[in-house]
């Protein structure tokens, strides 16, 4: 196998992950208006590969410690099956998170091993739970603190758009940054090491120009369907929402516990959907979403399954015995 | 400094906008009250020059406005929102102008009985368009408060309706016969287009109002 040929599925990932998770940080500036898709992608691109480059090393790294043990045929199905379930979710319009993806396939891969740490999947489960839940009720706090405020300054009508699309810009980029920090590690981190003459820095580099490219190419359908798909959003709850999923995103970093933004953003337009009454949320759109965070590690764990069945079974390529070597990174 | 600078510029071109409207209206009311009290139909014609000229300048303005919010970083949303307004807004000095010329072209003598029912109706409008002004104006200062001045032009607009409804009945009840048929009928014509105006100030409320209530917390 040509050398670098594995990191092709980490690079697809990259850009399966930045076509559906441009959406969770710009989705609502863009769908209220606030800035062009093509100027919030090209915003969004370069924070990305900033992130990745300046703060995403440390989590390559951690990655790369993760898989040590691992061959990279393995890393290569693991990766492919959770990009091929992104990009299907993409294609449907659904904002799914890239890590539920990364482990069901890694748990496809750990079943058909024989070896599944089963406490650590009941915790990530439980804080898939939690995340949009936990946004939606800072939702409701960012969104009675924020109108506290926009009530109690007279302003123009000029001046209120300038706060809110100088907030929506800042908070959008350093989402943004974020995403390209906390990411790259999904889309190439987990070939730290593996694949001779190249190094975590360029892994860095790949991982943020894959993800980036996802951006510029593909992000269009999630972007809407997050921006005015669950409920239509104007600049002031376009804000919140933003806001609230950054914060809650912060919250679970500090705690620990690597959560999605997909999860975050859709429980804060939850939040403020409820708030306001709840009437103009389109249930629909929102079982359509519910419907694909349940299919989307299910789908990359039968995809991983299978390809650890192909590869095992018809093509020889990984020894038997490994299976008993297998460590998740949960 | 780059922002509220291109911001200044927009609520200066607006201000001055309104404040032409302003000026319109007022030559407007006092062309009819001119009119009304000493059928002079030169100082008419003098009058309805002045508010041609008052139009066609707040029209010059709308036209920069327009041009400036698309190249001064104004949202989108708010931008569809203004423009919106200054359409609806320009139809008021337009139907000032348009009562005037009718006034003119059609050569009306107004019957002594209906002339104090006219300058109040003329009044009236009047205050309704400045109540207007003070609405749009609110919203580049405190914009919450704009739909308490949109409150004001829905009430005079109803009274403006009152006095129009009275005044036609006033025109065919068979209390002034000094006019023919036809002139009775263009006089009722005159008394809507003049009621017009309050009507046309209160459709520019009502975008004022729904520009607020997008923006309600």
């Amino acid at each position: 196998m040509w050398p670098f040929a594995p990191l092709g599925g980490g690079l697809f990932l990259g850009w399966a992950l930045g076509a559906n998770d441009a959406s969770n940080v710009f989705g609502t500036a863009v769908a209220s208006r606030i800035i062009t898709f093509r100027k919030a992608c090209l915003l969004c691109s370069c924070a990305v590969i900033m992130g990745a480059i300046f703060q995403g090393q440390a989590g390559i790294d951690t990655y790369g410690k993760f898989m040590s043990g691992h061959q990279i045929e393995v890393l290569l199905i693991t990766s492919l099956s959770a990009a091929v379930t992104v990009t299907l979710m993409t294609v449907l319009r659904l904002p799914i998170s890239t890590s539920q993806a990364m482990v069901g396939a890694m748990v496809g891969v750990g079943l058909s091993m024989g070896s599944l740490p089963w406490t650590l999947l009941r915790k990530i489960i439980l804080c898939w739970l939690i995340t949009p839940v936990g946004a939606m009720l800072i939702a409701v706090a960012v969104y009675l603190i924020l109108s506290v405020f926009l009530r109690h300054f007279p302003m123009s009508l000029l001046t209120r758009d300038k706060i809110l699309w100088g907030g929506l810009l800042i908070i959008g980029i350093y989402g943004s940054y974020a995403l390209g920090a906390n990411n790259v590690a999904n889309a190439t981190g987990i070939f730290s090491g593996k694949i001779e003459g190249i190094t975590n820095t360029q892994l860095a580099w790949l991982g943020g120009i894959s993800i980036a490219g996802g951006v510029l190419t593909y992000s269009r359908r999630v972007i809407y369907a997050v921006g005015a798909g669950i409920m239509p959003l104007d600049s002031f709850t376009a804000l919140v929402a933003v806001s609230s999923m950054s914060i809650t995103i912060h919250i679970f970093a500090v705690i620990g516990v690597p959560v999605s933004t997909s999860q975050g953003i859709v429980g804060a337009i939850l939040g403020i959907g409820l708030i306001r009454g709840g009437r103009s949320i389109h249930y629909r759109k929102l079982r359509s979403i519910g419907l694909g965070w349940l299919l989307t590690p299910t789908i990359a764990l039968v995809l991983a399954a299978a390809g650890y069945a192909i590869t095992r079974g018809f093509m020889n390529v990984i020894p038997i015995g490994y299976e008993n070597t297998w460590q998740g990174p949960m | 400094m780059l922002f509220m600078s291109k911001q200044k510029k927009v609520e200066s071109q607006l201000a001055d906008y309104n404040q032409k409207v302003s000026d319109c209206v007022s030559g407007f009311h006092d062309a009819i009250r001119n009119y009304c009290e000493t059928s002079d139909r030169k100082k008419l014609e003098e009058d309805f020059q002045k508010v041609y000229r008052a139009e066609s300048l707040a029209d010059d303005i709308r036209r920069a406005v327009e041009v400036m919010m698309y190249t001064k970083s104004i949202f989108p949303e708010s931008r569809g929102d203004i423009l919106g307004m200054l359409e609806a807004m320009d139809k008021v000095p337009n139907q000032c102008e348009a009562t005037l010329r009718m006034l003119l072209t059609h050569h009306l003598e107004i019957p002594k009985i209906l002339r104090p029912g006219i300058i109040h109706l003329a009044n009236v409008c009047h205050k309704a368009v400045e109540a207007l002004l003070e609405a749009s104006g609110r919203l580049f200062q405190d914009f919450t408060t704009a739909t308490v001045a949109v409150g004001k032009v829905d009430q005079l607009e109803s009274e403006a309706d009152e006095i129009e409804a009275a005044l036609t009945d006033q025109i065919f009840s068979g209390q002034q016969d000094t006019q023919s048929g036809w002139e009775k009928i263009l006089t009722r014509d005159l008394v809507r287009y003049l009621g017009a105006v309050s009507d046309r100030a209160e459709n520019a409320g009502d975008r004022i109002r729904i520009i607020v209530a997008k923006r309600s917390i």
